[in-house]
């Protein structure tokens, strides 16, 4: 573990500074240092390599469904979805403060509270309880904060109406379908703003 | 056996010795001298409850609701140590757990061991240390096995904040279920570790009325319900395939849990940064039961109780941390404490026997 920690912290410290062509497609959308463009495409930088590789092949697989993303993920196929994957994982994304769960008692927000502290009473759990403090991710947990609201709004639709899938046990489908329309705006305003 | 449950109730993960009794830094090879570390393990099976259909559990009230001041402001910080453990690491912690990886929701899920029905079990007589247990000493116990760690002394400012906690959550929600009005009755420090299970408890008439101490320590929900007895003896064989189908994604496939800026947001299961041989998790009863009940988090998916108990023997055939009451011999510390199902002492699948190549109690993390 200590050495997983160690070397995302060199991957971060010094991002690769050449773009693999492969990538090139990609940054019309998702910005050269996968920034993100909003709307139009997510951030990509601060997503680990293992995630998007995985989130390519469920595109593959349409178990994702984007028309856009149908066509350009089919341009990644092979040793290229672990070239493009490394890629945007190692680009910089501004550091947070980081909230840790506990470090607040009382949440007014209800919507932060809902990320920190869950809701057990219809088995919500945290959402930091996997996507880590302030929702900052890891491996399989996408970063959520600073991800434009937009797509963590359609991402949690797409969830709940079984357009986007293929996480294990379908555990995200199962979150999402628990969450009412306020819930989604709000968490995705919430963890949007985190940055 | 009614006794005997009484005895047990709320006693989960760890088995409590003093804290002042143990010699937590031995090293494995040498043996603690310590009359307290070499008490045979007379404990029965660790306690688990049917659950029933139209069982009613305790609603704690929200934690707004914590008043201001001294005592709130225990309250709030046995919140905080339970739910983000990781701030005594190295001072009473020794792996990478909180304490809320176990006890869902902050100590207030039913069926999860929730911290309102263990206050209320206590103190205790158990035959493990042959003695009357305090709440403190049980959370002392928690952190000797289930964290690795280190207990804090008796009385300490953590032990209060997680027994102030405790009893709140206890407390407010029995008062709201009998219509008490009114703050919670404020505890000094001294009333507040002892726990609830006694004659000389201060409880609010109409509760009282209504609960006596034998139902008070019994209270729908307390513990982990018993896991259905699976049609196949349990496999670790079988329960790498659960593991694998259901378990991996947020543990890991070597079961390290999930590190996120340098803390586990999912937990190691076993190996070092995990509850080492003497917590109660390590016995295949007692995670099976945890396992069928809050497992997988979320409860995308109901495993069968076979699944949970081939699950729960998978993650408890590798090493961990060893026991601290280990004497310098495997077997003659699986004879004294490991009488129950469990893989202490054994080899699995071919590995070197379980505890003879222990990963240290309580090491410092750097």
């Amino acid at each position: 573990m200590v050495n997983v920690m160690q070397a995302q912290a060199a991957e971060i410290s010094s991002p690769p500074s050449t773009m693999p062509a492969v990538a090139q497609l990609c940054t019309s959308c998702h910005g050269a240092q996968g920034q993100g463009i909003d709307i139009i495409g997510p951030r990509l930088a601060g997503l680990s390599a293992e995630y998007i590789a995985n989130q390519l092949t469920l595109f593959h697989a349409g178990k994702r469904q984007n028309p856009t993303m149908l066509a350009m993920a089919a341009t990644v196929q092979g040793d290229n979805i672990a070239v493009v994957s490394q890629y945007f994982s190692q680009q910089a994304v501004a550091d947070i403060p980081l909230q840790f769960r506990g470090d607040k008692v009382v949440i007014s927000h209800p919507f932060e509270a809902l990320a920190f502290q869950g809701d057990w009473s219809r088995t919500i759990p945290a959402c930091t309880s996997c996507h880590g403090p302030s929702g900052v991710g890891g491996g399989q947990f996408p970063r959520l904060a600073g991800q434009q609201a937009s797509y963590l709004k359609t991402q949690l639709l797409a969830w709940q109406n079984g357009t986007r899938s293929g996480d294990v046990d379908n555990m995200m489908g199962n979150i999402a379908l628990k969450l009412t329309a306020a819930e989604i705006d709000g968490l995705s305003q919430y963890f949007a703003n985190l940055k | 056996m009614k006794l005997l449950s009484l005895l047990t109730v709320g006693v989960l993960f760890s088995l409590p010795l003093q804290a002042n009794e143990l010699s937590i830094d031995v090293a494995p090879g040498l043996a603690p001298v310590n009359a307290a570390t070499t008490l045979p393990d007379r404990q029965a099976a660790l306690p688990s409850m049917d659950k029933k259909a139209d069982d009613i559990y305790l609603q704690p009230a929200p934690l707004a609701a914590i008043p201001q001041g001294a005592f709130g402001d225990k309250v709030r910080l046995g919140y905080q140590l339970f739910v983000n453990t990781q701030q005594l690491r190295d001072k009473y912690v020794g792996n990478q757990l909180n304490c809320v990886n176990c006890h869902m929701n902050a100590g207030q899920q039913a069926n999860s061991s929730p911290l309102w029905a263990a206050y209320f079990a206590y103190p205790a007589y158990r035959k493990k240390n042959d003695k009357v247990n305090s709440f403190q000493e049980r959370i002392q116990g928690c952190f000797t096995y289930s964290m690795n760690g280190k207990a804090p002394a008796e009385n300490s400012p953590e032990l209060v904040a997680i027994s102030a906690y405790s009893y709140w959550l206890g407390m407010s929600g029995l008062m709201d279920q009998y219509k008490v009005t009114g703050p919670v009755p404020e505890l000094s420090d001294v009333e507040l570790v002892k726990g609830g299970k006694r004659d000389d408890f201060s409880m609010p008439a109409a509760i009282a009325k209504n609960l006596d101490i034998t139902a008070l320590s019994q209270l729908p929900g307390r513990g982990f319900p018993k896991a259905p007895q699976p049609e196949l003896a349990y496999s670790p064989e079988r329960g790498l395939v659960v593991y694998q189908a259901h378990c991996q994604a947020c543990h890991g496939e070597n079961g390290q849990g999930q590190i996120i800026a340098g803390v586990a947001a999912l937990p190691p299961l076993w190996g070092p940064q995990s509850f080492n041989w003497g917590a109660g998790m390590h016995r295949v009863n007692t995670a099976a039961d945890f396992i069928y009940e809050n497992m997988p988090l979320g409860k995308s998916v109901q495993l069968t109780p076979q699944q949970a108990w081939d699950v729960a023997a998978y993650l408890n055939s590798f090493d961990r941390p060893q026991d601290p009451r280990f004497n310098g011999d495997v077997s003659k510390t699986q004879a004294a404490y490991h009488q129950h199902q469990g893989y202490y002492g054994q080899s699995v699948a071919g590995k070197p026997v379980l505890g003879a190549e222990s990963h240290p109690v309580f090491p410092l993390k750097n």
